[in-house]
């Protein structure tokens, strides 16, 4: 028997109506049996809504089973005298990390497990000090939570997990509110321990690429587990994957997209190496160092159309924006940012966090007053004492980050009113808004006027992105919006920008850590750092420097570095391709196989 | 703006007051201010004043950054001062339109006026200098023998502390709402009270909703981490008197014992 084992799970729970009558039943868990042996890395993955949190806290014996049954460690966890053991062995690691930590301090955080467990005092210390060790977060013992990153804090949840020396450790989408960065220095923490102290590791994700080195992947899908396998069986199935609201990471993407072009490539490629691997042998020597006169030229064009009718939106002319923190020192949020942004385009803003995005964004609706410098929108400086700023921001939209944490009203529909009656139009032009923007984000008729706290996460978020719409901003600022989202709802969210920007020319700014994602979209990004601006140019101009955005931590789409290996192995390719689809006809017209 | 409030802040460092017992602490700020609302006079002010110096030079936390904390209550001095310096009956000392100043009424406001800064200063000192888990569990120590009274000591320490953790997060995300209602146009200072009132509602709303979820979330995240009340619960930091605290329980009991004795017979 393995450490964890469900047999024939199935959950249930009882939907209510507002006055606490039963409206109906859902099964959140559909008859899923699992048998995980120890020291294994176990990756589930599932779409929003697929129940794999559900699943995850049956193991914890935080749920427990409607129907089958769940073991820990050989233990019944719907056994009452089995609750705290099953507890113990199995520690949980939740997604948000500032609402998993108890204590003021990390190391009394970390200690708080071992406490309850009655471990006597001097034992506590060393098991806190091998924890912190273990997640490498030993230099911050005497911290306060509140000033970690939030990679830092999910490590010092994994610490105080770990302080109570469980078998196995169950971690419930902790990448999911992190930037890559902290997503990364949680994942290696997570696969540090289970090899090196061999403990047990069920990690719940959306992210494709954190799965790669699982022992084995569970793909949940409405309750039910509707794929098993390794990594590679898995993602040798992209296509499926797609209907489960997944995707895949874009080396993989591109093999598969390669291979219903016609070329020869394994199924199941992981990672860049075993693509450039497989390209090699795949693709003929004849296309190396083949006619490169003839395909140079390309790049110049986009250039010369820059420039041409371009109309001004917003101007930002030496913007400095400095605060002071508690501790007598000034922060520089901004430093001598200009720039121009035109009418139409659609901006992608990249930096690490930290560097200065959401301050520089707050600067462009006017919530942020600039320390020094101005602001211009449409020829008028936003700063002057005559200037309507009510009116700059019913221009100049701002969708925040989890903006769904804003929605206050009682349906749908009035929480998108409430942004048009503040500009005290008459109730006709409101609602006729609040209609539009509701039409113009897909949201179905039906949930117009339900309460938004009774929608799905997706839905929660287009409905604070109509709120904003409901404005009829030119200018459409969106911080993160795809936060948290598994990739069909990023996509889905990415893709309605992207049709709002065509149908109404709506100016477009994106605020985003995915650099895959930027590159699909936008047609000029701006890189922050430090509160300045480092690079302002096409997609293809920015990633074309990989070096210096590796120096701020940042990177380029997967599939660039893909192209720029090939390049490097010697064959004739464009380095700077910033997308799949451009890979796929790249690599294609090299080939020969295109022309 | 809302996150400069310091008080009941944290501040990192190191010095003899943070290593004290918190147990330690909480007497000597209670110690410090009875002492405050029984002087009457010059000499003990002075006292009290050295003593107030003393203590702030030995907690290491930068002056600047505890006054911060005072503008908080400015509002609240000034009242104070006002309502005092002109509603107290006595010896007129100036008069201007229908306004007198009593003697009386301007030693009571400078005296209570000086009270509550050093009010707030010390209890900001002791805030500063103990983490919140610490200051809790001084109380659930000091208040241990309630327990017998059926009085949850460990609940409202939990309570308390987890609710310290928590006034940071949830100001930054008051911070949030307030912004992001104000990117829809929301209008927070202009109109009248009853408009402004209602212009709360954008913001309350969300900001309960977030709180409960932080709630509902935390307390799964601690019954996974085998929490089960206070029974059976063991300490990572007992807390035990060490010399330093000794010594300060006398030092606090010279002080009272100084500050009672120069009310009485200081001659201003």
């Amino acid at each position: 028997m393995g450490i964890v084992e469900t047999r024939n799970l199935v959950f249930e729970y009882i939907r209510r109506d507002e006055d606490g009558n039963a409206e109906g039943v859902t099964r959140a868990i559909d008859g899923v049996t699992l048998d995980i042996k120890k020291g294994q890395f176990i990756a589930i993955l599932g779409g929003n809504g697929s129940g794999k949190s559900t699943l995850a806290k049956h193991i914890n014996a935080i749920l427990y089973p409607t129907e089958g049954a769940v073991y820990v460690n050989g233990k019944d966890t719907s056994a009452p005298e089995n609750l705290w053991d099953v507890r113990q062995e199995a520690g949980m690691v939740f997604q948000n990390p500032d609402n998993q930590i108890i204590a003021n301090v990390v190391e009394e955080d970390v200690g708080f497990g071992p406490e309850n467990m009655g471990v006597p005092t001097n034992e506590i210390w060393e098991r806190v000090e091998e924890a912190l060790n273990a997640v490498g977060m030993k230099a911050y013992r005497k911290h306060s939570p509140n000033r970690l990153s939030g990679g830092q804090k999910q490590r010092v949840a994994i610490a105080g997990v770990l302080a109570m020396h469980p078998k196995c450790i169950i971690m419930d989408e902790p990448t999911a509110m992190l930037d890559p960065e902290g997503r990364y220095e949680v994942i290696r923490a997570a696969r540090a321990l289970n090899q090196v102290e061999n403990v047990t590791i069920i990690l719940i994700t959306h992210y494709m690429n954190e799965v790669v080195f699982a022992d084995q992947v569970y793909v949940m899908d409405h309750g039910h587990v509707a794929m098993r396998g390794t990594p590679r069986e898995i993602f040798s199935k992209v296509d499926e994957l797609k209907k489960l609201r997944l995707d895949v990471p874009q080396p993989t993407l591109l093999a598969h997209e390669l291979q219903k072009k016609g070329l020869k490539l394994p199924k199941g490629i992981l990672d860049r190496k075993e693509l450039i691997g497989s390209l090699k042998s795949a693709m003929e020597d004849s296309v190396k160092k083949q006619n490169v006169a003839s395909r140079a030229g390309n790049k110049a064009i986009d250039h010369e159309k820059k420039n041409a009718d371009l109309q001004e939106a917003l101007i930002l002319d030496h913007v400095n924006y400095v605060y002071s923190t508690g501790t007598s020192e000034e922060i520089h949020a901004l430093t001598d940012v200009s720039l121009t942004i035109n009418k139409g385009e659609f901006i992608g803003l990249i930096g690490h966090t930290g560097s200065g995005k959401s301050t520089f964004v707050q600067h462009l609706n006017g919530i942020i007053k600039a320390t020094s410098g101005h602001v211009y929108y449409k020829g008028q400086d936003i700063y002057d004492k005559s200037y309507n700023l009510k009116e700059l921001r019913s221009h100049v939209g701002l969708v925040f980050q989890y903006p769904e944490h804003q929605l206050f009203e009682e349906t749908v529909f009035k929480d998108v009113c409430f942004g048009p009656k503040n500009l005290g139009l008459t109730d006709k032009e409101v609602a006729l808004r609040a209609f539009e923007a509701l039409k113009a984000v897909n949201l179905p008729d039906e949930y117009f006027y339900v309460s938004p706290f009774e929608l799905s996460g997706g839905q929660k978020r287009r409905v604070a992105i109509a709120g904003v719409l409901a404005m009829k901003p030119d200018i459409l600022i969106l911080d993160e919006p795809t936060a948290g989202l598994d990739p069909q709802g990023r996509d889905e969210i990415l893709d309605l920008v992207k049709r709002l920007r065509e149908e109404q020319n709506i100016t477009v700014i994106l605020v985003s850590h995915s650099m895959e994602d930027v590159a699909n979209y936008v047609d000029r990004i701006l890189v922050l750092e430090h509160g300045s601006i480092l690079m302002d140019g096409s997609p293809k101009e920015v990633f074309q420097n990989v070096d210096e955005l590796e120096r701020i931590g940042l990177r380029a789409p997967e599939v660039t570095y893909i192209m720029r290996d090939l390049k490097n192995e010697g064959y004739d390719v464009d380095s700077g391709i910033t997308t799949v689809d451009e890979a796929v006809h790249e690599i294609l017209s090299a080939e020969g196989r295109i022309n | 703006m809302l996150r400069d409030i310091t008080l009941g802040q944290y501040y990192q460092t190191d010095s003899v007051l943070h290593r004290m017992d918190p147990r330690t602490k909480l007497v000597g700020t209670l110690i410090y201010i009875v002492s405050l609302f029984i002087f009457r006079n010059a000499g003990a002010f002075l006292i009290a004043t050295v003593f107030l110096f003393a203590v702030i030079k030995m907690s290491k936390v930068p002056f600047k950054y505890m006054m911060r904390g005072m503008k908080s209550i400015f509002m609240l001095l000034m009242l104070t001062v006002v309502f005092n310096l002109f509603l107290t009956p006595g010896i007129p000392l100036v008069t201007f339109w229908k306004l007198t100043i009593s003697e009386e009424g301007l030693r009571i406001a400078v005296f209570t006026a000086i009270r509550l800064v050093y009010l707030i200063i010390g209890a900001s000192i002791m805030t500063l200098t103990t983490t919140p888990n610490h200051l809790t569990d001084g109380m659930e120590s000091l208040m241990g023998p309630m327990k017998v009274f059926k009085v949850p000591v460990h609940e409202v320490a939990m309570m308390m502390s987890i609710a310290l953790r928590f006034i940071p997060i949830l100001l930054e995300e008051t911070d949030k709402i307030m912004k992001a209602q104000a990117a829809r146009g929301a209008d927070f200072e202009h109109g009248s009270i009853i408009k402004r009132a209602k212009s709360l509602v954008p913001i309350l709303v969300p900001l309960f909703v977030s709180a409960f979820r932080r709630a509902n979330d935390l307390a799964m995240a601690m019954e996974a981490r085998c929490y089960r009340g206070g029974d059976g619960r063991t300490k990572m930091k007992p807390l035990k008197y060490e010399v330093r605290d000794k010594v300060s329980y006398v030092v606090l009991i010279a002080y009272f014992v100084l500050v009672i004795v120069a009310g009485r017979f200081s001659p201003v």
